[in-house]
């Protein structure tokens, strides 16, 4: 079984070498051969298996037929009834789609194991309970290298989509003139407080979750996730900046997105006033210092040149200034 | 009769910059397809992020030409030459702005860095040949051409027609460099002594700061 899935992961990595968009034939048959192998062997191990008894574990041979026939689907999840499916390229979603991807397979369990996290916080034991509930072996968690990492940056990724969506729509209905745009101080808060009240349900274990995402193994992506969520909200604040501006405010918005994660987590007010207070206050410190910053800039131009007026004056008056 | 071919001179080039004002692609239609993945994506970033940056330094080194020769008779010829290259600085701003691409961190860098080598290098120039030479300008368009040249030669390779609109932007750009690097050598350009050496400095820095660019 082991084997299995290393051998599993050696071809999912051979797959994303080809590039994930080539449906070769070949490639799609050799992806069926080990999905029908690893779907047989999680089918096998299912001990109260969900999946309809009348669907036999695909064979070799019928994995290799299965080229126009719906029939190896061995979706035991899904009730619905296979239907046969000529389209290889589909894979929008799961309802008549015999082909699921390993990748999208990943994303169901994951997301509903979202559900288990308040019971067994951000482990390999929810997402265990998680396959076992859509009718897989909770041996499939073997599929995650990272195992825990995976839920949290799952769930972080799932959130940065959801709120870019939301994002999307807002600037989408102030473009079509039927909601008003609002200030960049107002729209950052509102897009922050969108984003920290998508923690609210897990906001017990999210300490947990947020030293997961601590670990050295997972900053890199960690990272990439937030720099990704403060782009897309500078982004629909109206930022077009192609300077040192570019850094500067979305290391600002970074600072203010974490203080206000910390300040959330052991925030105990009624539907975490203190948190968005807080999250108020920093916004206007920003924008306090924004106006400063320009407020020196100016200043120190006009001293500048009053300066240069001066000296210019003074070589007129030693009469340094005469071409003679 | 110099100062009539001058005013002849500057009214055909300010034809030509109005005939390729016209020519430009309007603003509002996006430069670029969506990307369709993410080895497309960096590509592309790198490539507007180096031409952004390029355009930037362009500005800088022109800027610090000015300052050398803005009182002599190659100045409103500078000057004209900086104003078109302002307004490509314009348009990559656009485009970088559209498709969120992350303009360079080394800008202020460059901020000086442009400056620096534009006043240097023709004080140098000044120095060996006649007042007001343009030899700094001609090996500065000459390397920004090539670069443009070989970005036209990527796209084209890669898929032409996905990337209509781009490849218009920079072979407008890079027909615009290479107009004013012509003009630039109808000035004598090349009667300094050192132009080879200068021209191989300022390539090796263009190559140099392009590799830099495309990375950070």
């Amino acid at each position: 079984m082991a084997a299995l899935i290393r051998g599993l992961r050696a071809g999912r990595a051979l797959r994303g070498l080809g590039g994930v968009a080539v449906q070769g034939t070949v490639s799609l048959q050799c992806s069926n051969v080990r999905r029908g192998f690893h779907r047989a062997a999680l089918l096998r191990l299912a001990s109260d298996s969900k999946s309809d008894t009348s669907v036999p574990p695909p064979s070799y041979h019928e994995v290799h037929t299965a080229g126009e026939s719906s029939s190896s689907s061995a979706q035991g999840e899904s009730s619905e009834d296979a239907q046969p499916n000529t389209s290889f390229q589909d894979q929008s979603g799961e309802h008549g789609e015999d082909y699921e991807t390993e990748e999208q397979l990943q994303a169901r369990i994951l997301t509903a194991a979202l559900e288990f996290v308040p019971q067994h916080g951000w482990t390999v034991e929810a997402i265990a309970a998680a396959a076992e509930t859509l009718g897989l072996s909770s041996a499939s968690t073997g599929m995650f290298n990272n195992g825990a990492g995976d839920l949290v940056l799952h769930f972080v990724a799932q959130c940065n989509a959801q709120l870019a969506e939301t994002l999307a729509e807002q600037n989408n209905q102030v473009q079509l003139g039927q909601a008003e745009a609002k200030k960049t101080a107002e729209f950052l808060k509102d897009a922050v407080e969108t984003r920290l009240r998508m923690l609210i349900p897990y906001i017990d274990t999210w300490p947990q979750a947020m030293s997961i995402l601590l670990l050295p193994h997972n900053i890199p992506d960690s990272l990439k996730h937030l720099s990704t969520m403060v782009d897309d909200i500078w982004y629909y604040a109206g930022d077009r900046s192609t300077d040192v501006n570019w850094y500067t405010r979305r290391a600002a918005l970074t600072g203010i997105y974490n203080t206000t994660e910390l300040v959330m987590v052991q925030d105990s007010s009624p539907d975490f006033e203190e948190t968005w207070a807080f999250l108020d206050n920093r916004i206007k410190d920003v924008v306090n210092m924004a106006n400063t910053a320009k407020q020196v800039q100016a200043t120190g131009e006009a001293v500048v040149q009053g300066l240069m007026g001066a000296a210019i004056t003074l070589k007129n008056l030693t009469g340094m200034n005469q071409r003679r | 009769m110099q100062r009539a071919a001058k005013c002849a001179l500057r009214l055909d080039l300010s034809r030509a910059f109005c005939l390729s004002r016209s020519g430009t692609v309007v603003v509002m239609q996006k430069s670029l397809p969506p990307p369709r993945d993410e080895e497309e994506k960096a590509m592309l970033d790198s490539m507007l992020r180096v031409d952004h940056a390029g355009e930037y330094g362009a500005n800088r080194i022109y800027a610090g030409q000015m300052a050398v020769l803005s009182r002599t008779r190659t100045g409103p010829l500078i000057q004209y030459m900086w104003d078109q290259e302002k307004m490509h600085l314009e348009k990559f701003n656009e485009i970088l702005g559209e498709h969120r691409v992350r303009p360079t961190l080394l800008l202020p860098l460059w901020n000086i860095a442009g400056f620096a080598l534009g006043m240097i290098l023709t004080r140098i120039a000044c120095l060996l040949a006649f007042e007001g030479t343009m030899s700094c300008t001609v090996a500065v368009e000459e390397s920004i051409s090539e670069h443009y040249n070989s970005q036209i030669q990527t796209l084209m390779e890669a898929e032409p027609e996905r990337y209509t609109e781009l490849l218009q932007v920079i072979k407008e750009f890079c027909d615009d460099e290479k107009k004013n690097r012509d003009t630039g050598l109808e000035h004598d350009a090349e009667s300094v002594p050192g132009y080879l050496l200068l021209k191989t400095v300022i390539q090796v820095d263009c190559k140099a700061a392009i590799y830099i660019l495309q990375r950070i």
